[in-house]
């Protein structure tokens, strides 16, 4: 007689039980409680303290979000954790059969190889999902203290650090499948990681095609995650990254098969994705799940905004790494983009600092073409880009509406309890579940 | 080892599909138990249910099936493997050195389980440095030297063909039909 479960269900089953007896494993979940936790108390006394708590000018609290205030730096936690911890238990997994030896008896089901790596990235994700469990306790903490909670904005910052783990996990199973050991494949993966920061400096200090570049690294990828903006083209990229680690893993993992024609396979992966990315950065779609509409104009801009139709190009005179151009980008040009896709925006400086061209007659200079016309302004705030954009465009500004502004949710609670659960019962739960789940296997 | 390179041995065209390769120099699955590996080889694979406890009677595996793959010594472990082999469903098995380590006792033991298994209908390709434990358990032949063919058949058919390039001593011998033909 014969099993009747589906085969791919018997390696999901395999590879959980692996996973689970992998000490790596236990060792993350271990250290991203009290990773989750040192962050989490310290954002919330701090937003404590902006909201009141313990003298502090009270009112302050009235423009804050949890999002940015408590969210953001809870799961940056996780950011670490997939960075410097992710990693190893994935190559593990993905390494551990090729050390063992399993894998020469594994790879002679008639299954691909791609399916045996999708089942590893799998289980890694629901290994990660189990990890997230710590950001979900603190959720659970701060609405215990009063504190409100947005949903959506909760789903998109967790979603990021999702896809976020999804490329550690692609990256790392790659490495494992093309170098013979686990320590190398390590090197290769922080390496990598370690690239993708050098590429966010290089963007701050130089701009050009380098800045287009770095928004599309996972630090810049969580960050607007972490602001409650879901763009459609890095979900889309972070997809098919994902996909191609996978591939690349599959393509290294088979045994047998001759190194040219693997190198072959592998640049036929990596055409097809830079394709697929370059089809991807196309998207303009994207959703601002902020509470506080962080990510976006008023509404009644908005509206005014999507009423022009000619393009819009910008030549803003700032430096790389003018804090001016940071502000302009943030508050303005992103928002801008978002509901004006016909928006061209060149950024034009000699020096990288922009400290020695502050006398230069132009510097500084914000230009706006429209239709023809074109004006100049310094100002590179919210409401000084709209101002000159209204201008040009001859349209009345919108009526300001004070009910549309975001009132904030300040919230004068010091963490308590969270020591003891983050740095007490968190260990304790883990280590006595990894002695339960590992005797039963 | 690749099932691949399998595909032509001593010039037969073999099918993969039909094909298992292993070899006894791997721990697979350490942390696993016995047990586990077992059952996990049937549902992946799909073999016969019926036929694990034969073979778990046959290589004396039971008081090993709550270990440790990873904690096995070299003889237990190559029982474990070879138990895995042997619920393969492929009707081809290929084994690198099954003997390779093993006591004569064990020796003996496991020829009898794989001889009981090619009577029963299955085909094994054992590759084996040891003449004498070649001979223990094999029906044909494959010699090779230097990585050529030397001969091949059966070992009476070896016999005549060593007799053929005036080797001498007993034609029943096959470690001496390999040194009369390599």
């Amino acid at each position: 007689m014969r099993s009747r479960r589906p085969a791919w269900l018997w390696l999901f089953a395999k590879e959980w039980r692996e996973l689970v007896a992998s000490r790596s494993f236990w060792v993350m979940l271990v250290a991203i409680g009290p990773l989750v936790g040192v962050s989490f108390m310290s954002a919330v006394r701090t937003y404590a303290e902006v909201s009141g708590l313990g003298g502090t000018a009270a009112g302050v609290g009235e423009a804050l979000s949890p999002l940015i205030g408590v969210w953001a730096p809870t799961f940056s936690a996780c950011e670490l954790a997939a960075v410097f911890l992710l990693p190893f238990v994935a190559i593990r997994l993905v390494g551990g059969d090729r050390q063992s030896g399993a894998l020469k008896l594994e790879l002679q089901h008639p299954m691909p190889a791609f399916g045996h790596v999708v089942a590893k990235a799998s289980v890694l994700l629901v290994g990660w999902l189990a990890a997230s469990i710590a950001p979900v306790v603190a959720i659970a903490l701060w609405r215990s203290y009063g504190g409100t909670t947005f949903v959506p904005e909760l789903a998109t910052v967790a979603s990021g650090h999702l896809l976020n783990a999804g490329l550690t996990i692609g990256l790392a199973a790659a490495a494992a499948s093309m170098t013979e050991h686990p320590s190398t494949a390590a090197i290769v993966t922080l390496s990598v990681t370690v690239g993708t920061w050098i590429i966010n400096f290089i963007a701050a200090v130089q701009g050009g095609i380098w800045e287009r570049l770095a928004n599309y690294t996972p630090t810049a990828m969580v960050a607007e995650f972490q602001h409650g903006l879901l763009r459609l083209d890095l979900v889309l990229i972070s997809l098919a990254l994902i996909a191609t680690g996978l591939a690349l893993s599959a393509v290294w993992m088979r045994i047998g098969i001759p190194v040219h024609r693997r190198s072959i396979e592998s640049l036929v992966v990596a055409a097809v994705a830079t394709v697929a990315i370059a089809g991807f950065t196309k998207a303009h779609a994207s959703w601002d799940t902020s509470e506080n509409r962080m990510n976006s104009f008023s509404e009644a801009d908005e509206q005014a905004l999507r009423k022009i139709h000619a393009p819009l190009r910008i030549e803003a005179h700032l430096a790389p790494e003018d804090p001016r151009r940071a502000d302009l980008e943030r508050r303005s040009l992103s928002k801008l983009r978002r509901v004006m896709p016909e928006v061209t925006v060149d950024y034009i400086s000699s020096t990288s600092i922009g400290l020695f061209e502050q006398t230069r007659e132009h510097y500084g200079e914000i230009w706006y073409e429209l239709g023809g016309k074109k004006q100049m302004s310094r100002i590179t705030t919210a409401e000084g880009v709209l101002e000159s954009i209204y201008a040009i465009a001859g349209i009345s500004p919108p009526a300001e509406n004070d009910e549309s502004i975001f009132r904030g949710h300040p919230l004068a609670a010091p963490p308590k309890g969270a020591g003891i659960v983050f740095y007490g019962i968190w260990p304790i739960v883990v280590v006595f579940s990894s002695f339960l789940m590992r005797r039963n296997i | 080892m690749e099932a691949r390179s399998a595909t032509a041995i001593a010039g037969c065209r073999l099918e993969i599909a039909h094909l298992f390769c292993f070899t006894f120099r791997i721990a697979p699955w350490p942390t696993q138990s016995v047990r586990w590996a077992l059952d996990f080889v049937l549902g992946f694979w799909g073999g016969e249910k019926d036929v694990r406890d034969q073979v778990v009677r046959d290589l004396d595996i039971a008081p090993l099936l709550g270990s440790p793959i990873g904690t096995l010594s070299k003889g237990q472990r190559k029982r474990a493997l070879l138990a895995i082999g042997l619920l393969m469903p492929q009707a081809i098995l290929l084994a690198d050195e099954p003997f390779d380590g093993l006591d004569l006792r064990q020796t003996r033991d496991i020829a009898r389980v794989l001889r009981s298994h090619a009577s029963a209908g299955r085909t094994l390709f054992l590759s084996i440095h040891q003449i004498t434990d070649a001979a223990r358990v094999c029906d044909r032949f494959v010699l090779l030297s230097g990585g050529r063919i030397r001969g091949e058949g059966t070992l009476d058919e070896l016999s005549v063909l060593a007799a053929g390039r005036g080797a001498s001593g007993s034609g029943a011998d096959l470690e001496e039909v390999f040194l009369a033909l390599t």
